[in-house]
């Protein structure tokens, strides 16, 4: 029986005898929501999570989430046209967080230090696997293969691996050094590197299907593919490609004073700037598809990274965008120019898209070569069967080839790829289903979960702040294998990482805890259980939403009681 | 040593004696001179003390309060609106069983406007639930306020010290002012157990819901009744320091014999005891000075009306539309007696009326021609009615 | 999708609780209402004033939801007179920790019925007698204890049970009393106004006034879902409009001198303030009346600005969009 006090005095902080969870219709809870970088990240990675390892002055575990999903940190910090940053929220207050600086910060800070991938030693038992093809894709899942307890035989047709990190990639982008030392790095953490092993010449596909658990195939577009104008073809008919390679790997270049590249791609773009370097004065670019900018259709533009685009015009080199080749103007079997004109791809009344070349805008443009690059197939090379006359394979959205247990494809030899991420995201993904494959497990449930929208975060809680860029060569002094875009310094790297308003993470800002007019928000020292800095206590928590109306991220969600 | 003190400077020296802390108060005529000679006191460097001069009685009580529950004797003074404006504050301090010690240097209520002295003011506030102790002269008025702070603090319950505004407070009688050293060996240091403290934080004032209220008032009336011991302690401990006593809760002077008696509060009963000599002729009469009114002590009253056939109740105060307030609680105090007396209740000397010698023989008279009266103004002069209320 | 609820947390809450990297001076479990920024409001106060206070309530909200006899959410020695007496109570402890020779502050915690109006005078004396004293008016613009009744803080046109809308009346008719200047004109050492919108600065006033010696002066903003009629989770939005449009301008003062004022980045129109609240809504309806009210209202805010000056000329990191901005590790200005 409770006994009066005199004069009705009370203990202190007896209320919490009191339960006012009792009160509650709902409940809030720490709800995870990607942010829009992790979801546009083609391989995968979750930048909202590693920047807030880097703000918490954490580099190295940083750098350990990156490569979680991306073990090539250093080369797509340099050579990925960042989509992260075109998703990220901050964009639509100021200006995005500059993601790709800071990932090759870290990429570039761990090739320093030598920091160890995160790769446990394997057993003696440890099942193998076949991975054929160097480049990003066959590195990713082999390292990603590695990760999961596996050893594995990474095969390539070249000596050095790399594929078109190596082979396709001008040093201005991605500088020699930088690739060596990542990709020298990421095989010494176990991969046992076959060089100058190719398919169909020194084994046979069967051969590995048999030796092996698993086959992931990354042989990359090894094959041009078929140009003319109507039937007609230069005599000395240079491709893109091919050029590229060989100004990389031995130095030389062909000489004119004009040339024509045809292509809106990457390839495209890195031969004209290539071009230029090599003194050709008059470099145009000939493309079907627009300019990238604000507005324009990405199904119509320019499948080039738009900055490389907009540094090859400061440059010199002039791009005809919208332009289609209507007949190549030769004096023998000699280019001297070729006759363009306006075009546009439109609607049909049934709906498919047609291009449609507008009579009445024909130009001549004088120049001495032409050049295509308008992009490669898979060589089948020893895959007759598993191509199946196609320009590509057809994995599953894993990589599985239909019909062949036990094989898998990925990086620019499934359709539409063409970017380093995409292929070490399908890597990513092959290992993960060749695991399960070999394991016997059934894929998980898809879960489809909407990045965290721009509407979802409180600025009012965030200041504006300028992003940093990175310092960039001025086009004078551009030339060679110079890298045009430079490096942020830690300072700056940490600065951008400050700039992140971790969408749909805890950003740890103490707001729930300093708002909670009831006390019903503890903070943990370390870490609560779901990544979080803090814990409801339901016993007191009323309900009244006011923690998840000001999360400055996102983070907290009401949901109702059951 | 005795020596002649005007009774609010008398006091003010009684209070200095206590060693308050913390003194609060706002002037009204006549409670004024006591804390005016505090002040004096304070600047002279004679009291080492937080002289706090308030806006309104309200924030003298308030400041009392919550020096008090801050750990601090404190002390303060008020009469007539200053204990009416003070209510809500007396009522507060006592129901939070604070040791509180405050004069009331008792005085007339308006309207009409009066500033002179009778009883309505602590009659007032007698439900406030405070001891209420009523001095007869001024060293009463001195021995009382010290007794009072070690009343009130050991029952924690505040006690107001009541005397006569005018009457006592501005009368210049020899006045025997106890030492330092005595008053210090009667009054330990003040000590309350629940001063708030941040390294014990208790709350004080908390909302009680109807299951504990009636338990709390409960606890408050008791707390009141027990009180009597140490009214009756206080008074035979400073008897045995002093040689003085004042009676505990009551006292009676006459013939133990005499069948009728005189009741009264505060500084008229002296004036009784004047009359009463000079009127031997008039038999033996009991004078009964009810010195506590709270707590109220029936069974002393009892006690010393046993034998009586006539109680005169002579008060100075009343309920208007009810009678006399003393009387009415004297009545009900005697209702369980054996042979109770016939009660004659009269208010007298009101808004500071002179009360003459002549009164002591006009009450024998009435007692003894008159049946007892539930209630009536003695001194009223019907001639000086309006008609409609004669 | 991660979505963890925490009971399954391993942590016990109850250590966890006691071992909170702030001092807690108000512990879980009073029972005011859902997203009650009186509550939150007091917590900061006590939270920056730290452990070694004494507090003086008035009556109201804040002493009714943490003084449930036989249970106190108080961590802080603590007490509750009267309405009126809250300065007077407060004044009284601090004499006696005075001449206890104590250095304890005392905090005096009022509404603004307690404050503007009926303990308006104890708290006149209190400030004119020069008590070290804090006082803290917690500011919810009406009587919401006893049922939502007009007080002289309720702003113009505001909807109470006393000053009800109706076909002769566009809700208060007066206007919201200018206390901080009766205030300042006591010629304290420091007076200023607070919002619960802006934690920081509630830190940073309750700190400055808390190094004085003598008597000081706190108004904080603090909505009151229930009275404004607006949902619990929106009481700190409410606040950042109040500051935001100019209503209730965050402004110091050091003897009666305007010493600094929040400045207003971008100001809000009053709508966008008065339209999340029910005490409004009447300002909303098709009725020229109403239209008017609107515009006195507006006025009223440009006036603020003017006065103040609180239009910042350029943004400023402690202006009414900067003021608040979180860091990751918690770490903010004040």
């Amino acid at each position: 029986m409770t006994e009066l006090t005199r004069g009705a005095y009370a203990l202190p902080g007896t209320t919490l005898a009191f339960k006012t969870g009792t009160w509650r219709v709902q409940r809030p809870v720490h709800h995870y929501r990607p942010a829009p970088c992790h979801h546009a990240c083609p391989a995968g990675e979750d930048a909202q999570a590693w920047l807030g390892l880097l703000a918490q002055g954490q580099p190295q575990r940083a750098w350990e989430a990156i490569v979680g999903a991306n073990p090539l940190p250093a080369i797509t910090g340099r050579v990925c046209h960042h989509p992260c940053e075109s998703a990220c929220n901050r964009g639509q207050y100021d200006e995005a967080i500059g993601i790709h600086g800071v990932e090759r910060f870290l990429g570039d800070e761990a090739i320093r230090h030598g920091w160890a991938y995160p790769v446990a030693a394997l057993g003696a038992d440890a099942p193998v696997v076949a991975v054929v093809g160097a480049g990003p894709a066959g590195l990713s899942a082999a390292y990603h293969l590695l990760r999961g307890g596996y050893r594995v035989d990474l095969f390539d047709s070249l000596p050095l691996a790399g594929g078109t990190c190596r082979m396709a990639i001008p040093p201005y982008r991605l500088p020699r050094p930088v690739l060596d030392a990542e990709i020298e790095r990421l095989l010494a953490s176990g991969i046992r590197f076959r060089p100058q092993q190719r398919l169909g010449r020194d084994m046979a596909l069967d051969e590995l299907r048999q030796d092996y658990g698993a086959v992931f195939l990354a042989p990359g577009t090894q094959k041009n593919r078929e140009w003319s104008i109507d039937g007609v073809v230069p005599r000395d008919l240079h491709v893109g490609l091919d050029l590229l390679k060989e100004w990389m790997t031995v130095g030389s270049m062909i000489q004119a004073s004009s040339v024509a590249i045809i292509g809106g791609g990457n390839t495209a773009v890195d031969m004209a700037r290539v071009l230029r370097r090599c003194g050709v004065p008059q470099v145009h670019i000939v493309t079907h598809e627009s300019l990238p900018g604000a507005g324009v259709d990405p199904g119509d533009a320019m499948r080039a990274i738009p900055r490389e685009i907009a540094q090859a015009q400061e440059e010199g080199v002039i791009i005809h965008p919208h332009r289609g080749i209507l007949r190549l103007i030769l004096r023998g079997e000699r280019t001297v120019g070729i006759e363009m004109a306006h075009m546009k791809k439109l609607p049909r009344p049934d709906g498919s898209i047609q291009r449609v070349v507008f009579e009445g805008t024909e130009t001549v443009l004088h120049v001495d070569q032409v050049i295509p690059a308008i992009g490669q197939e898979v060589d089948g090379f020893g895959m007759d069967d598993l191509l199946d006359r196609q320009a590509f394979f057809a994995p599953d959205a894993e990589g599985a080839l239909p019909g062949h247990p036990g094989v898998y494809a990925g990086g620019d030899a499934r359709p539409g790829r063409g970017s380093v991420s995409a292929a070490v995201g399908d890597g990513r993904r092959a290992a993960a289903a060749i695991d399960r494959f070999l394991r016997g497990i059934a894929p998980p449930a898809e879960q489809a979960v909407e990045a965290l929208a721009f509407s979802q975060l409180n600025l009012n809680y965030f200041e504006h702040v300028a992003r940093l860029e990175p310092p960039i060569l001025p086009p004078g002094q551009r030339s060679g294998h110079a890298e045009i875009e430079g490096s942020l310094d830690a300072n700056q790297a940490d600065h951008e990482a400050g700039r992140c308003l971790s969408c749909g993470n805890c950003l740890a800002c103490d707001n729930c805890w300093t708002l909670c007019p009831d006390s019903a928000v503890l903070k943990v020292t370390e870490r609560a259980e779901d990544g979080s800095h803090y814990v409801f206590d339901y016993d007191y928590c009323k309900g009244c939403g006011l923690c998840a109306r000001e999360c400055p991220c996102g983070f907290i969600a009401m949901q109702e009681e059951s | 040593m005795r020596q002649a003190l005007e009774g609010s400077q008398a006091i003010a020296r009684a209070v200095a004696l206590c060693r308050p802390q913390v003194i609060a108060a706002y002037p009204i005529t006549p409670q004024t001179h006591i804390v005016e000679n505090i002040a004096k006191l304070v600047a002279d460097g004679r009291l080492a003390c937080e002289f706090v001069s308030v806006e309104s009685e309200f924030s003298a009580a308030s400041v009392v309060l919550g020096a008090a529950v801050a750990g601090s004797r404190t002390y303060t003074a008020s009469a007539s609106q200053g204990i009416l404006l003070m209510g809500e504050v007396l009522y507060n301090i006592a129901g939070s069983r604070v040791p509180v010690v405050m004069t009331c240097a008792n005085r007339a209520v308006s309207a009409p406007l009066s500033i002179w002295n009778d009883q309505q003011d602590s009659m007032a506030v007698r439900d406030a639930g405070w001891i209420q102790l009523y001095c007869a002269d001024n060293q009463e008025a001195v021995d009382t306020t010290i007794q009072a702070y070690r009343i009130a603090e050991r029952t924690e319950l505040p006690v107001m010290v009541c005397v006569d505004g005018f009457t006592l407070t501005h009368t210049l009688e020899p006045i025997d002012l106890p030492t330092q050293e005595q008053v210090d060996a009667f009054l330990p240091p003040y000590r309350f157990s629940r001063t708030l403290d941040p390294r014990r934080p208790i709350s004080m004032g908390t909302l009680v819901s109807p299951d504990f209220y009636p338990e709390a008032r409960h606890a408050h009336h008791q707390a009141l009744l027990k009180a009597a011991d140490a009214i009756l302690a206080a008074d035979a401990d400073w008897h045995a320091q002093t040689g003085r006593s004042h009676g505990g809760l009551l006292q009676v002077e006459g013939d133990a014999d005499a069948r009728i008696a005189i009741l009264s509060l505060g500084s008229v009963c002296g004036t009784l005891a004047d009359a009463r000599e000079m009127h031997p002729e008039l038999g033996p009469v009991k004078l009964i000075r009810l010195r506590a009114f709270r707590p109220f002590p029936a069974e002393s009253l009892r006690e010393a009306c046993a034998g009586l056939t006539d109680l005169v109740v002579l008060e100075r105060a009343l309920s208007p539309g009810g009678g006399g307030i003393v009387g009415a609680e004297v009545k009900a105090a005697l209702f369980d007696m054996p042979a109770p007396p016939r009660v004659h209740n009269f208010a007298v000397g009101l808004g500071g009326r002179d009360i003459p010698l002549e009164t002591y023989p006009r009450l024998l008279q009435a007692v003894a021609t008159q049946a007892p009266q539930p209630f009536a103004l003695f001194d009223v002069d019907p001639g000086k009615l309006p008609v409609e209320d004669r | 999708m991660r979505m963890n609820a925490t009971p399954e947390t391993p942590i016990p809450l109850a250590d966890l609780r006691r071992s909170q990297p702030r001092f807690q001076g108000i512990e879980s479990g009073h029972r005011a209402c859902l997203g009650c920024g009186e509550a939150l409001a007091a917590r900061l106060v006590t939270e920056a004033a730290g452990p070694d206070v004494m507090i003086a309530n008035a009556t109201g909200c804040l002493e009714i939801f943490t003084t449930p006899w036989p249970e106190s959410a108080w961590r802080l020695p603590w007490m509750h007179s009267l309405f009126e007496n809250t300065g007077a109570i407060a004044a009284g402890m601090e004499a006696a920790l005075k001449a206890q020779g104590k250095s304890t502050k005392v905090l005096a915690f009022g509404g603004d019925g307690g404050t503007f109006d009926i303990g308006f005078q104890s708290l006149s004396g209190m400030l004119e007698r020069g008590h070290n004293v804090l006082y803290v008016c917690y500011d919810n613009e009406a009587y919401m204890n006893t049922g939502i009744q007009r007080s002289s803080s309720t702003p113009h046109a505001a909807m109470t049970t006393t000053s009800p809308a109706g076909k002769e009346r566009m809700g208060k008719r007066h206007l919201k009393k200018d206390i901080l200047t009766i205030i300042a004109a006591h010629h304290i050492p420091y007076a200023a106004s607070a919002s619960v919108a802006y934690p920081s600065d509630i830190r940073k006033k309750v700190r400055r006034a808390m190094e004085i010696n003598g008597p000081t002066f706190l108004l904080i903003h603090s909505p009151c879902p229930l009275g404004w009629g607006h949902d619990g989770a929106l009481s700190i939005e409410v606040a950042r409009l109040a500051v935001q449009t100019g209503l209730f301008p965050l402004i110091e003062l050091e003897r009666g001198e305007l010493i600094g004022a929040m400045p207003i980045r971008q100001p809000r129109p009053v709508t966008d303030y008065l339209g999340l609240q029910q005490r409004f809504s009447h300002l909303f309806k098709d009725d020229p009346r109403a239209r008017e009210e609107l515009e006195h209202l507006q006025a009223l805010a440009e006036r603020n600005i003017e006065y103040y000056g609180l239009k910042g000329l350029h943004d400023d990191p402690r202006d009414s969009e900067g003021a608040d901005t979180v860091r990751r590790g918690g770490q903010r200005w004040a």
